[in-house]
């Protein structure tokens, strides 16, 4: 518990100098901040557009249509949010700047993961959060289904930050971060819509092999009672396989790491 | 001219320099078509007739074709100048006997021209695993005026991505922050390369065409489909030549008075 405490801290610090140093430049994080929520307006007029002419997609109406597009900006916003800093790390490792924190008495993953929280996807996270709300009254959930939604909504968070962490650790071995999360991004945007649009073995890749279906649709399905426990329970499987699959992958690439200019 | 066919080469050999930046950088174009590609199948899958006045054949040919189009409308290079400007290297182009609009324009054709290369193995790649309907325009007519519209995207995407990049001149710290929200946000949208513009009702459809976006991707989009009437078509050639009038002399306009408030910092 103590240890929670003094990570939590470390967090707040470290976040608070992200915060500052965002607002250090207000133009840049007000036209930033502009083109974000532009592009989420976009959007979502393109799926009511869409949806409101065709009246449903893969059997899901409008509003089911809408809440697996919030539920997915929900779990991409609040994943950038705490794992912005990933972005950052090729930086540290070319530079040679990455040693300086190995020797610091924090945990190194810990602080190239979490080590600056992105102030824009502070601000807007209340918006969605809210919008998921609303949306979710629409669908009519039992306490049973949001506990559920809840649940994997954790697991998906768990996921994600199971691919930041093997995305770092495939850094350390290649050098390579930019495209990769670019790419892991481009991935999980296959999950704005529900991936039963997607035809088989597309569907299945990307529910079991790449789980964008774990992170962005099977949480939406829960809170409108569409799973089977089989298939939540597999879930969860999947998301404490990954999460230690990808914190051994960082053990490996940590004991293979070089330092680059020191 | 030759000095810019030079230009031309070496900037062409510069994309192999990093061939996994642009490896990657098409794998990413692909993952967007595929979204778009099997969100339209959907939306067709219970329906033989038209939606918003698209068949699946030609709703697939738009996706497909966005491919191609922003390969060839959308890849360039000048998005480096914020950073020429804003980090003072700008003085090195200006002591040199080139045309700085030239010097980038050649950049951004050698840019096109790789990345057009490569849409089509993408394309190709695609059609072999998805087999999708598609509509080939046969008119001669049509295809020209396909290709005239294309060019005139070519050169208003490159007077918009100039203008943008010059704001750098009055705000330094604002390269990456206003070509966000101007091209990728502004131009991705309302050009029409996320989903086609005539989805929208009415009134909103009004106010974008009255914007330069639409020309870059939508209308020669539209004019290959053949779903553009006489009236429209010399509409939009009016319209894009009178936005490429005004961003040049907007362009000329930045241009000037940016120099004069340039201080090529640390140099």
């Amino acid at each position: 518990m103590k240890k929670i405490f003094y990570y939590f801290n470390i967090w707040i610090l470290m976040s608070r100098n992200s915060f500052m140093s965002y607002l250090s430049n207000k133009l840049v994080i007000s036209i930033f901040l502009i083109g974000k929520i532009l592009r989420f307006i976009f959007f979502f007029a393109f799926i009511y557009f869409l949806i409101s002419k065709t009246k449903n997609l893969a059997g899901y109406n409008l509003n089911q249509t809408i809440f697996f597009f919030l539920t997915f900006n929900l779990v991409d916003i609040t994943t950038q949010f705490f794992f912005r800093e990933a972005y950052k790390f090729r930086q540290l490792l070319v530079t040679g700047d990455f040693d300086l924190m190995l020797i610091k008495p924090v945990n190194v993953l810990f602080r190239v993961l979490m080590g600056g929280a992105d102030l824009l996807d502070f601000i807007t996270i209340p918006a969605i959060f809210i919008a998921v709300v609303i949306y979710g009254k629409f669908l009519e959930p039992s306490f049973f289904q949001i506990l559920i939604y809840i649940l994997l909504m954790i697991n998906a968070f768990i996921i994600a930050a199971s691919f930041h962490i093997i995305i770092l650790a495939f850094g350390i071995l290649t050098l390579e971060v930019d495209n990769t999360i670019m790419i892991y991004r481009d991935l999980m945007s296959l999950g704005k819509f529900p991936v039963d649009i997607y035809l088989k073995p597309l569907k299945e890749i990307l529910t079991f092999l790449i789980p964008v279906g774990l992170i962005a649709t099977l949480p939406s399905k829960a809170l409108m009672g569409l799973l089977t426990t089989r298939v939540v329970l597999f879930s969860f499987f999947i998301g404490f396989f990954l999460i230690f699959v990808s914190l051994k992958f960082w053990a490996f690439a940590l004991r293979k790491y070089s330092s680059a200019s020191s | 001219m030759k000095k810019y066919l030079t230009v031309f080469k070496i900037s062409f050999a510069q994309e192999f320099a990093y061939p996994i930046n642009l490896i990657f950088w098409r794998i990413r174009n692909i993952f967007q078509i595929i979204l778009l590609y099997f969100l339209w199948s959907s939306v067709f899958e219970n329906t033989s007739g038209e939606i918003f006045g698209y068949s699946k054949e030609k709703i697939l040919t738009y996706i497909f074709g966005i491919i191609v189009l922003k390969a060839f409308v959308f890849s360039t290079k000048t998005n480096d100048i914020a950073g020429d400007i804003s980090r003072g290297d700008l003085v090195n182009y200006l002591l040199k006997p080139i045309s700085y609009f030239k010097y980038w324009f050649s950049r951004d054709i050698a840019s096109k021209s790789l990345n057009l290369v490569f849409s089509f193995f993408e394309i190709t790649i695609l059609f072999l695993v998805l087999k999708p309907q598609v509509y080939i325009q046969k008119d001669l007519l049509d295809l020209c005026i396909f290709l005239f519209f294309l060019l005139l995207a070519v050169f208003l995407f490159f007077l918009i991505l100039m203008l943008t990049n010059l704001i750098t001149f009055w705000a330094p710290e604002a390269g990456w922050s206003s070509q966000f929200l101007i091209i990728i946000i502004l131009s991705e949208f309302f050009s029409g390369a996320v989903f086609p513009i005539d989805i929208l009702p009415q009134f909103l459809q009004r106010y974008i065409y009255l914007t330069p976006f639409p020309y870059l991707i939508f209308i020669p989009l539209q004019v290959y489909l053949g779903k553009v009437e006489t009236l429209v078509l010399y509409k939009s050639i009016l319209v894009s030549f009178f936005w490429i009038g005004i961003l040049i002399i907007l362009l000329k306009l930045m241009w000037q008075k940016g120099l004069k408030r340039f201080e090529g910092a640390g140099r």
